[in-house]
């Protein structure tokens, strides 16, 4: 039979056509089964939701969170209205929380390295087996001090519980934090002799004067402190002044009223010479003045705003009038962190920030800085202590002697986050064991002989307290949403509470922890105690209701019990102003920050993190580097030139030593003196979503700390920045849609002078 | 006119006369076959018919004998169909729940060993779905279930014949009403229920 074109182009056609048809009169196989599962709670009604409150452990300032579960899985994480921390609120770090516990890379069970060391290689090994070999390993260090382990500062029973162990074993333990807290805390402690972070209580202030500290966004407890903002500026109430000083322009600074660039380290002077102005003028608490000048000993003339103007880079004018305004709108508050406390004079310039809040009596009082009080669980620990960068420079060069037999990291990535001139990486090849309690793979768990993987937080129990809290004694419990999602693997395989796989390490090494027998029993030890309080939030006259309500609610607190502790006595400021040092040979500072979704690399395995557009830039899923527009164009800069940032540090290896190449951000809010890169990306190692993905810019980052504490001075690096030549279009929501096309010749409104 | 271009032959009056008549003596036949495949299928796939066994019901994977349990044991509906009165699906029982008389009951039937099995492998039952109603139509179990149980004070487990038949008297269960548009309407408008589109398509 001969077919012509027509005639087979017909038949292919009619034939689409029929195909089309008849598919869409059948029903779909899989609509034509109801599944009867094998087994169901009694209770539980299929088709209908049930909420759960529990902790959201994404970033370091645990709120509270509602998951919503239905058939055994979650669906969806919202704030816990009960919870004092965030009263309802949440960030989409806690939403995301949802991708880390069903991430398709997340480790199913304990594994054990086959090929050399972060060659990817693994087999698959029971828990008892990955456990034993652990002792084993344990048992056969001759110096109990080689046995290092590494977490975040963490103010929970599973915190405790690692304390216990290393310390009843004998070994050290360092808590990671990636931009450290060090100088903020310590200059919290000299200021108002408080060990706890204090509340700062936006909501009831009528004046902010922030610096450096990008307090709305990743500094802090961002919910906690964006929710009083709300009600600071929009409540019901007079709208409060909020003033940001900064070296750069970040979110906190796109807020305020009134944004100061400062020339980067002069953050303190500044607030020595708004000290100077108060007290010469006599508008603050005397009593205060007199303490901070040693009763008139220090010279505060030399802060005089015309002496520091040019120093600063605010005009003496400027300083003057802010000095007023801060003094005379009360109760104000003043907050130091974020870039401010990483220059090698940080301390200097948070004692001087902090300091501040005396002049205006706005220490410990309502609209002021609330202290935390202990909580009332013996043991719990409620202090964040993080390690400086001066340890972790220790530790390196303990790992690089052989120092180091058995290093154990728990939700901390080193290796990502030190600088890469610390060699911490190349160290860490002289330690024998290297054993992660990840879940997913990161830099440090790619270069671990032993992972054993522990439960997500919503498959997990636990009793925290908010490093930030809210003033009042409150304690978090974060109870499992779901059953663990490998728990059909069997009791040998999938993941593993850390609590529980380090009480179960310890009695097969026969240590004595000192505490209940079982992590369960040692969470209702720590309810009793509150139940035993017999105040607060839940009360119960037999102890299962107690328990029962508690994990309900979400937690227990006390919103009576706030700090019975008066302030300290300020101590003198400074008599003279510490210049900051800086390094590098370019002519840029380089202001690293947290990116608001990915924070500090943690969020960057999940993929609607990696998606959720950066405040400022819209940017997402790369590493860009924000420059001043006008520098930008002389230099001939456009956005999306990939762009090499040099500094002199980096890794002994030759590949970043050359610096690392960014997407340029041209924007006229940069100072011009100054680049901003996000941290987060350029991942060596993790999962799908993260590896190689955009550069990581800790790893070019000077090796310089505080003078007095030793923390790290992340902004005190000096860059180049050099074109390459090449461009990527930088994927950003901003400007990606083009403006309305405008009808010049008709004008939309048109304004006509009034006396015509 | 390049080669291969096509030119239908022009017919002749004749030919086209003759096409007409076939034509129109053709539609008519066609036209209601049409219409009656139609009505077939889609009655079909309404409920299929009693011919040739057809409205016999699926086979399922364990052939679950409704005449034991309700006829001669006297179980209630909502035992096993726990959620009818909760919720929107009256749901189908968990395997534990059968489980809790079938550990000792019925030793050595074939079909209780096979259910005795899944248990065991932990594994669910995809059982072959009987009624179903497309998915722009939400039927709501409870609300229908407790309207009539209230308003003729009769016990929830009777209402369910209204639409199931008597699935008690069936060894494979089977569709025993249309369950289309027409046939909700107009038991809504008989019972004074509302017949707004938006009360089931939502």
């Amino acid at each position: 039979m001969k077919l012509t074109r027509r005639q087979f182009l017909g038949l292919v056609g009619g034939g689409g056509a029929a195909a089309v048809i008849f598919q869409a009169c059948g029903v779909p196989e899989a609509e034509l089964f109801v599944e009867s599962t094998n087994q169901i709670p009694e209770d539980l009604v299929s088709g209908l939701d049930n909420w759960y409150a529990t902790l959201c452990r994404q970033c370091p300032s645990t709120e509270g969170i509602v998951v919503r579960v239905m058939e055994g899985r979650a669906k969806k994480v919202e704030g816990n209205v009960d919870f004092p921390v965030n009263q309802g609120k949440h960030s989409a770090r806690c939403e995301a929380g949802l991708q880390a516990l069903y991430h398709p890379d997340r480790i199913a069970g304990p594994l054990v390295r086959t090929g050399e060391r972060g060659g990817g290689q693994w087999e698959e090994v029971s828990w008892p087996d990955a456990l034993g070999r652990l002792a084993q390993q344990l048992r056969g260090l001759r110096d109990p001090a080689a046995l290092v382990m590494v977490t975040s500062p963490e103010n929970s029973y599973s915190g405790l519980v690692a304390d216990r162990f290393v310390t009843r074993f004998g070994g050290q333990r360092l808590r990671y934090e990636t931009l450290e807290s060090t100088n903020v805390r310590r200059a919290v402690k000299l200021v108002y002799g408080q060990d706890r972070m204090p509340d700062f209580d936006i909501e009831n202030s009528a004046y902010i004067l922030s610096f450096g500290a990008d307090f709305l966004n990743t500094w802090g407890s961002p919910v906690r402190h964006a929710r009083g903002y709300g009600q600071f500026r929009q409540g019901d109430r007079e709208r409060g002044t909020h003033v940001h000083v900064d070296s750069r322009f970040s979110m906190t600074g796109a807020s305020a009223d009134e944004i100061f660039f400062v020339k980067p380290g002069r953050e303190g002077l500044l607030a020595l010479s708004i000290a100077s102005v108060i007290i010469e003028d006599g508008m603050g608490n005397t009593a205060a003045a007199d303490a901070l000048t040693d009763g008139g000993r220090i010279d505060m003339g030399r802060f005089a705003p015309d002496r520091v103007a040019d120093a600063v880079g605010v005009s003496a004018d400027r300083i003057h009038s802010l000095a007023h305004e801060f003094a005379e709108h009360r109760p104000g508050i003043a907050i130091g962190g974020g870039s401010a406390a990483a220059h090698t004079n940080g301390l200097f310039n948070m004692i001087a920030i902090y300091s501040l809040n005396h002049l205006v009596n706005a220490v410990g009082v309502p609209g002021g800085v609330m202290f935390n009080p202990q909580p009332p669980i013996r043991d719990l620990p409620a202090v964040s202590t993080v390690s400086s960068f001066a340890d972790w420079q220790k530790l390196a060069g303990q790992m690089r002697n052989g120092g180091v037999g058995v290093l154990m990291v728990r939700d901390a990535d080193p290796m990502y986050g030190l600088p890469g001139a610390t060699g911490f990486r190349d160290a860490s090849f002289n330690v024998p064991v290297i054993v992660s309690f990840s879940n997913r793979m990161d830099d440090t768990t790619a270069l671990a002989d032993i992972v054993l993987p522990e439960h997500s937080y919503l498959e997990d129990w636990d009793i925290a307290v908010p490093d930030h809290g809210p003033g009042y004694q409150t304690v978090g419990f974060q109870q499992p949403v779901i059953r663990p999602f490998f728990e059909s693997r069997g009791a040998h395989l999938g993941t593993r509470s850390f609590a529980d796989a380090i009480m179960t390490l310890a009695a097969d090494l026969g240590l004595d922890l000192g505490l209940p027998a079982t992590f369960a029993e040692m969470l209702q030890d720590g309810a009793a105690q509150l139940h035993g309080e017999g105040r607060g939030s839940v009360t119960a006259t037999d102890f299962r209701a107690f328990w029962n309500g508690a994990l309900q609610r979400g937690g227990w607190w006390d919103a009576n019990a706030r700090s019975a502790e008066a302030a300290v006595r300020p101590p003198a400021l400074p008599a003279q102003e510490e210049a900051p040092q800086f390094d590098g040979s370019g002519t840029f500072h380089l202001i690293p920050f947290a990116s608001a979704s990915l924070m500090d690399g943690r969020g960057a395995s999940l993929p609607w993190l990696q998606a959720t557009p950066d405040p400022i830039s819209s940017a997402t899923w790369r590493t860009w580097v924000e420059i001043n527009a006008k520098v930008a164009e002389e230099m001939d800069i456009r956005e999306g030139d990939l762009v090499r940032i040099v500094s002199s540090f980096g890794n002994p290896d030759a590949s970043s030593a050359e610096g690392i190449e960014a997407l340029a951000y041209p924007h006229p809010g940069v100072p011009p003196d100054v680049v901003c890169v996000p941290l987060g990306q350029g991942h060596r190692g993790g999962t799908r979503y993260e590896k190689g993905r955009g550069s990581n810019i800790m790893s070019i980052l000077a090796p310089r700390a505080d003078t007095q504490t030793g923390a790290l001075a992340w902004a005190a690096t000096r860059v180049s920045i050099q074109k390459t030549g090449g461009w990527v279009r930088l994927p950003k929501f901003e400007n990606t849609v083009p403006d309305f096309p405008r009808d010049e010749e008709q004008e939309v409104i048109k304004i006509t002078p009034t006396d015509t | 006119m390049l080669q291969g271009d096509f030119q239908p032959k022009k017919p002749t009056r004749k030919q086209l006369i003759k096409l007409s008549i076939f034509g129109l003596i053709g539609l008519v036949p066609l036209t209601a076959l049409v219409f009656f495949f139609m009505f077939l299928f889609s009655a079909w796939l309404g409920k299929p018919m009693a011919v040739f066994g057809y409205d016999e019901g699926p086979t399922q994977p364990i052939a679950f004998p409704h005449t034991r349990h309700v006829q001669e044991l006297g179980l209630d509906c909502t035992f096993c169909h726990r959620n009818v009165t909760k919720g929107a699906a009256a749901t189908i029982p968990p395997v534990g729940l059968c489980m809790t008389c079938h550990k000792v009951v019925g030793e050595g039937l074939p079909e209780v060993e096979k259910l005795q099995a899944i248990y065991d492998s932990g594994k669910p039952i995809d059982w072959v779905r009987v009624h179903r109603v497309p998915d722009h139509v939400h039927f709501n179990h409870q609300a229908h279930i407790l309207f009539f149980s209230q308003r003729d004070a009769i016990a929830p487990s009777q209402v369910c014949a209204t639409c199931h038949g008597d699935v008690g008297g069936m060894v494979k269960v089977k569709q025993a009403r249309y369950l289309k548009m027409a046939d909700c309407v107009n038991c809504h408008r008989d019972n004074g229920a509302p017949t707004d589109c938006v009360t089931c398509h939502y």
